[in-house]
């Protein structure tokens, strides 16, 4: 026969406090010292093995390869508006237009190029910028020229490759 | 003299909230951690100010080192394989199941095809290689062939360039008309962010 629903609660009440009281008298000590250990091993761990500096991403588009028989669709761009910069390793050498330019030449210093960059802009709406690196020029100064090409809201660039007139300046 | 006799006691320290210090550290750095990679060659990143952050799937990497060696990597395992078979029948070069296994376990790496093979022995054995680059110049340019097999193993990969910044700019030319050559057109170059307010 079920007992009623009291005698169960009852039995339930004193069954705990008889166990209850059990565990309170029992001290229990649990040695914590290897939890520690292994926490604090850890903690060395991952402070050697992780990274702060995250790197960050540029994106660059580099215009498509033309193909073999294609026909040539290339949008023509206003020489005027054109500002080619030539990266040397020590120096720049700057000029707008392409045919018989006046030709500039300033230090490598990135306040410069900033300062340059931000007076062209002004200068001439729709300023598309030619990157030329020479030979000698390294990565380092490509990406900061395209950063503050970037930071100054410059969309139009190209890397392309020195012509023979850059070369002869270069040269001289 | 009673006070002597308190100093002999051992003084009863409360550890309590050193241990729980600990594990708010331990915590914090298992949250936010992100290993270093196992990078072939110490590479020196431009600083840049942008703030794109890096995809963490589907990455190709290109390397290239402050001495200009190009080393290549892809990030999954499985892929890895497949693009290790793909480039053994395209250059009809055989790999053992042993080496392949290997391969997908390498980061990157920068070999020339005919010493891939033994770099991957060595590498079973754990032993670091000297390696000397992808050849990525016009007359030999494996590193096209590498790109191309990572293209078919995996379509939606990601390319970006981790170079040194004082890795001369003829050797970047390479790598991205090498990209240029495969019609890929978009890809990241890897900078250290720059946080100084501009």
């Amino acid at each position: 026969m079920i007992p009623p629903l009291e005698e169960i609660e009852v039995e339930r009440i004193h069954k705990r406090s008889v166990s209850d009281s059990k565990a309170e008298k029992r001290n229990v000590n649990v040695d914590m010292n290897p939890m520690v250990d292994l926490a604090f091993l850890l903690l060395t761990f991952f402070m050697l093995a992780t990274t702060f500096s995250k790197p960050f991403a540029m994106e660059l588009l580099v215009p498509a390869k033309p193909k073999e028989n294609a026909v040539e669709k290339e949008i023509p761009v206003k020489e005027s508006k054109t500002l080619s910069l030539l990266l040397l390793e020590d120096k720049l050498i700057w000029y707008n237009g392409i045919t018989d330019p006046e030709v500039n030449e300033m230090e490598y210093q990135s306040e410069k190029i900033d300062a340059l960059i931000k007076t062209q802009i002004i200068q001439i709406s729709g300023l598309v910028v030619l990157i030329k690196p020479h030979e000698k020029s390294n990565y380092g100064q490509l990406v900061q020229l395209i950063d503050l090409l970037n930071q100054n809201k410059s969309k139009r660039y190209a890397i392309t490759e020195c012509s023979n007139f850059d070369l002869k300046l270069i040269n001289e | 003299m009673p006070n002597l006799r308190k100093l002999k006691k051992l003084p009863k320290l409360d550890m309590n909230p050193m241990v729980d210090m600990a594990f708010l550290l331990v915590s914090f750095f298992m949250m936010t951690t992100t290993f270093k990679t196992d990078t072939p060659a110490e590479i020196n990143l431009p600083d840049s100010h942008s703030k794109v952050k890096i995809p963490e799937r589907n990455m190709a990497t290109i390397t290239v080192s402050k001495d200009g060696r190009i080393f290549f990597g892809i990030d999954n395992k499985f892929k890895r394989a497949r693009m290790l078979d793909v480039i053994s029948t395209q250059a009809e070069i055989s790999f053992t199941e042993h080496q392949r296994n290997v391969f997908s376990l390498q980061n990157s790496f920068g070999t020339p095809l005919n010493q891939l093979g033994d770099f991957l022995e060595e590498r079973a054995l754990g032993n670091k290689v000297e390696q000397h680059g992808i050849p990525a110049d016009s007359t030999q340019n494996e590193l096209k062939k590498w790109l191309l097999a990572s293209r078919i193993s995996n379509p939606s990969l990601r390319y970006s360039i981790h170079a040194d910044q004082e890795v001369p700019y003829p050797i970047i030319h390479d790598c991205i008309e090498s990209l240029r050559d495969l019609n890929i057109t978009r890809f990241n170059l890897i900078t250290v962010g720059d946080d100084s307010p501009s």
